[in-house]
């Protein structure tokens, strides 16, 4: 920040003030527009749609569009609405979430307080892995869900998310763990604490904030996905990304763009409440995800 | 402590209990040793060994060399589909870029409410790529949307149609990845800012350098890093690229959106072409490795330097 | 008995770099020894190594009389203080001081008892409920010995416990380190590269250089009697001068030769040293003489062998205590430290006297203290 010396506060300044405050105030107005799209016109009959445009308010606010998005809507074959698709993510999120940090915490302090010969080159390896673009492991991957019989299930889902999740969950506790003093370690280890105990005890308890990041992150990360949902999940199994790209892009028929954006909220909404409730530990996933990673 | 045990260690053998103690640790990254050993490098060789068969509706193991590759070049659809990555992601970056520099600059001139205003810069970026998608292709409708708008503005010739404009169509998927990615870019510059040394503007202050003069001539290199960083992400979300492709085009018009990403998903899972996408998916793994390389190496040599 | 015997101790860094080179130490019980030396030197390495936090390559290292060389750190009846404290951050203090016993299965009102007395001992009653976070750093050094002793162990080891505290607590903590130990007479194997700490401390400094033990013993022996000009150099604050002069017959008795940088010259009479020094007749030899032991000519006399020496006053620098001069003798800069009631100026004429009873002699070569 430089700062603008109090003798420089003429008219010159003042219009310098204006104009930025004018340009970040457009940029919020960018940023801010197709979220209002999305609710007014969510909130439109079609007939309003069509009379009015963007950001004209709804004449009447009709929770129709929601209901029939959250419970009737056609998502390819079915008619059923996105509801259980939005438990299908559900279903995915909660354990390869959960399974994915646990991996990733303990393989951090692994990586970090018990280095062993070649655990700096094994971290470098399974580094690369946060870059690779899954393309190059879908066919391979679809063939061997098949052999285990994991094609189309919820479980083969969030074995794929655990397994690409890793090298992240790994990365963020290695990370947090490498600032952490060994000599902690080494204390707990005088002590006569073994390898469980430490983690438990001295290593988990000061692990919160960089548990809160990995848990954000990946939550976001699966939630969001839509690559491993429509390959390797099928109308049953398919999570919420997927079944908003069928019922936008599949139905046949009149296009209900109240019906759509509403399924696009319900869709973003879990992400969007962890961002504005954890913001904070969502930027710094951001940022340590993808600046390292 | 480091990791270098000593060698040839002395006899009086050390008791179960503790040779178990020295094996925990390794135990406990096995499975993740493993799963990455199949999962990642095991699965590039198997698609390498695929790309390299006629593999159509199932893998088959009839090896034709490097003949997919070769149709791959040939196929007018691949060209397309690079042609595109080429210009969506280079305009997606330089875009991202220049408004997250510009906004990151503007943002840090001790605005009020700079925490709000932060909050809606970053917001899009929690959102899945097919919400965006989504949303987008319903603001960019021909009929209904911004043309409508601009139309109800007073400009009654107003046209607006590049969804649908063969043409045009790929710079859509710019506009909307721009709007997802650039307040990240912003977020990342922020930073950048808020970690130059304050005593080096400072000096330059007291040099009697103008305000626009300090920025040009020097934060804006000091954030160099912070470009370079900001370019591999957005390089490797532009190679990744699929469902904002899948969620706002599909593809279209015809193929005229397709990206690498949506080239390798179709043919491998609805063309049967199982042979040509697996070629498709190691170009794309080429193509990250020759901008990841690159920064890899200077990344490890910056920390051996500094 | 021995609380401590390190016997012939390596260790080797990746089949390649020796870090501990043939070390052999050996204390009695109640005692307190120092590993003193620079950084790199491998002080904390072997420290390291006595708690099991390292392994070593070659060599047995006891304790108690029983070989723990190859025993899990737990095993070996030690606890450590370390430099950073390394306190548990999620537990209070109580938790801190309790969990080595709680890991061991003591009973927990014997626990709480022992919490108790260790506390009352450090004087931090008043802090069990406190967080590390909410601690100073005297505070958090307390707690972190507290640990140390609510385990009643064979040693104690004390890994630069003091470098993290300014100048003023760590002069009253090596004080109450000292009490400590003299109340409770536990043995105390202690990593410092303050060799004012180790004069102050120590019954047996241990001085390292390179992964090689370079002197053990008292720390008056090491102060008076270094092994070699490192060790010489490294005790003692402002460091000893070593001065090359040449070894000559003069009237039938060896001499050592000082030139002022006026070009006077003095001969120093080598008296008895000059057996051992005769094979380096016409030779140079280092002479190695601590700045207290040349001092200005005080009005009881002088002390007998010594010599007085006319110069030039170079720099001065008053301390408080005492006032440090230079002078200039065989090209070297000198350090003497006079009374600060003897006034004299840079450039003023200087007469100091220098105690040649304390004197050292090294080999210019081998740095090796002749006699």
């Amino acid at each position: 920040m430089v700062n603008t010396h109090m003798a420089q506060r003429d008219w010159r300044y003042y219009l310098n003030r204006g104009i930025i405050h004018f340009i970040l105030l457009f940029a919020v107005l960018f940023y801010l527009l197709p979220l209002i799209v999305m609710v007014f016109t969510s909130f439109k009959t079609m007939d309003d749609i069509r009379a009015g445009n963007l950001i004209s308010l709804p004449t009447e606010w009709v929770v129709d569009a929601w209901v029939k998005a959250w419970s009737s809507a056609c998502t390819g074959v079915k008619c059923e609405g996105v509801e259980g698709y939005f438990w299908n993510s559900v279903a995915i999120v909660v354990p390869a979430v959960l399974i994915s940090t646990a991996i990733g915490a303990l393989n951090g302090y692994v990586l970090t307080k018990w280095r062993f010969r070649g655990s700096e080159i094994f971290f470098g390896f399974l580094l690369f892995g946060c870059f690779i673009p899954f393309q190059v492991v879908l066919l391979p991957m679809a063939q061997t869900l098949g052999w285990l019989g994991l094609a189309n299930t919820t479980a083969g889902l969030v074995m794929v998310h655990v397994v690409y999740g890793m090298a992240f969950t790994t990365l963020f506790f290695r990370n947090f763990y490498v600032n952490i003093p060994d000599e902690l370690v080494k204390a707990a280890h005088l002590d006569g604490a073994g390898f469980f105990t430490i983690f438990w005890r001295i290593l988990l308890p000061i692990s919160g904030p960089i548990i809160v990041v990995t848990i954000i992150w990946q939550t976001t990360q699966i939630w969001n996905d839509f690559l491993f949902g429509v390959v390797y999940g099928s109308g049953e199994t398919q999570p919420i990304t997927v079944a908003l790209n069928n019922l936008v892009n599949t139905s046949t028929g009149v296009k209900e763009y109240n019906v759509h954006m509403a399924a696009a909220i319900i869709a973003g909404l879990p992400t969007l409440l962890v961002y504005v409730l954890a913001g904070k530990y969502f930027v710094r996933g951001l940022t340590a995800g993808s600046v390292k990673g | 402590m480091d990791a270098a045990r000593p060698e040839n260690a002395t006899s009086s053998s050390p008791s179960l209990m503790q040779r178990l103690e020295h094996f925990i640790p390794k135990l406990v990254v096995a499975p993740t040793f493993i799963a990455m050993l199949v999962f990642i490098y095991g699965y590039i060789l198997w698609n390498a060994v695929l790309s390299m068969t006629n593999s159509r509706f199932l893998p088959s193991y009839d090896f034709v060399g490097f003949k997919q590759y070769e149709l791959l070049m040939d196929n007018d659809r691949w060209g397309v589909a690079v042609v595109n990555l080429i210009l969506f992601g280079g305009l997606f970056i330089l875009i991202c870029l220049a408004i997250g520099v510009t906004l990151a600059i503007l943002l840090d001139q001790k605005i009020r409410q700079e925490g709000a205003i932060r909050t809606i810069y970053l917001y899009p970026m929690s959102l899945s790529f097919i919400v965006t998608g989504t949303a987008w292709k319903w603001m960019l409708n021909p009929g209904l949307g911004l043309e409508k708008l601009v139309r109800d503005m007073g400009f009654e010739n107003f046209e607006f149609d590049w969804i649908v404009d063969p043409d045009m169509a790929v710079y859509t998927l710019v506009i909307a990845a721009v709007w997802q990615s650039s307040g990240f870019v912003m977020a990342m510059f922020l930073a950048g800012l808020r970690g130059i040394d304050s005593s080096i503007i400072q000096a330059a202050q007291i040099d009697g350098a103008s305000i626009p003069r300090i920025y040009w001539r020097i934060i804006v290199p000091a954030l160099r890093p912070v470009f370079f960083s900001a370019f591999i992400i957005l390089s490797h979300i532009a190679i990744k690229s699929f469902d904002l492709v899948m969620a706002m085009t599909g593809g279209g018009p015809g193929y005229q959106t397709d990206l690498p990403a949506t080239f390798m998903y179709v043919h491998s899972f609805t063309r049967s072409q199982i042979g040509l996408g697996s070629a498709s998916a190691m170009l794309m793994l080429g193509g990250v490795l020759a901008l990841l390389i690159p920064y890899l190496y200077s990344e490890l040599r910056g920390t051996k330097n500094g | 008995m021995a609380a401590l015997d390190i016997e012939h101790v390596r260790k080797v860094f990746g089949g390649k770099t020796e870090v501990l080179k043939d070390i052999n130490i050996s204390i009695d019980d109640g005692e307190f020894l120092i590993l003193v030396g620079p950084s790199g030197c491998g002080k904390s390495t072997l420290l390291n190594s006595i708690a099991g936090l390292e392994d070593i390559t070659d060599g047995v290292i006891r304790i108690g009389g029983q070989d723990v060389s190859r025993k899990s750190p737990k095993d070996r009846d030690i606890a450590m203080v370390f430099q950073s404290y390394a306190l548990y951050p999620s537990m209070n203090v109580r938790q801190n001081i309790s969990f080595g016993l709680e890991i061991r299965k003591i009973p927990k009102e014997e626990i709480n008892t022992e919490v108790d007395r260790v506390a009352k001992l450090l004087q931090i009653e008043h802090l069990l409920d406190r967080k590390p976070s909410q601690l100073s750093g005297g505070q958090r050094q307390r707690v972190a010995m507290g640990r140390a002793l609510a385990r009643k162990p064979a040693i104690y080891l004390f890994d630069e416990p003091l470098s993290n505290l300014d100048a003023k607590l760590r002069v009253e903590m090596r004080t109450e380190i000292k009490k400590l130990h003299q109340n409770l007479g536990t043995t105390i194997v202690y990593v410092t590269h303050d060799q004012i700490e180790a004069m102050t401390l120590a019954d047996r400094i241990a001085v390292m250089k390179d992964g090689i033990l370079q002197q053990f013993g008292s720390p008056q022996e090491i102060y008076d009697e270094p092994n070699n000009i490192f060790v010489a150099g490294f005790m003692g604050s402002p460091s000893m001068n070593f001065v090359p002069t040449p070894v000559q017959k003069e009237g039938g008795m060896l001499v050592a030769k000082l030139t002022t940088l006026e070009g006077t010259t003095f001969s120093l009479p080598l008296g008895d040293r000059g057996n051992v020094l005769g094979k380096y007749e016409g030779k140079q030899v280092i002479l190695g003489v601590r700045p207290e032991r040349i001092s200005n000519v005080s009005a009881d006399g002088n002390p007998e062998d010594s010599i007085v020496l006319k110069s030039k006053a170079g720099v001065v620098e008053p301390t408080g205590p005492d006032t440090l001069v230079h002078m200039n003798l065989n090209g070297i800069e000198v350090n003497c430290r006079v009374d600060p009631d003897y006034k004299v100026k840079t450039g003023d004429p200087l007469e100091v006297i220098m105690d040649l009873s304390k004197a050292v002699f090294f080999d210019k070569d081998t740095e090796a203290r002749i006699v």
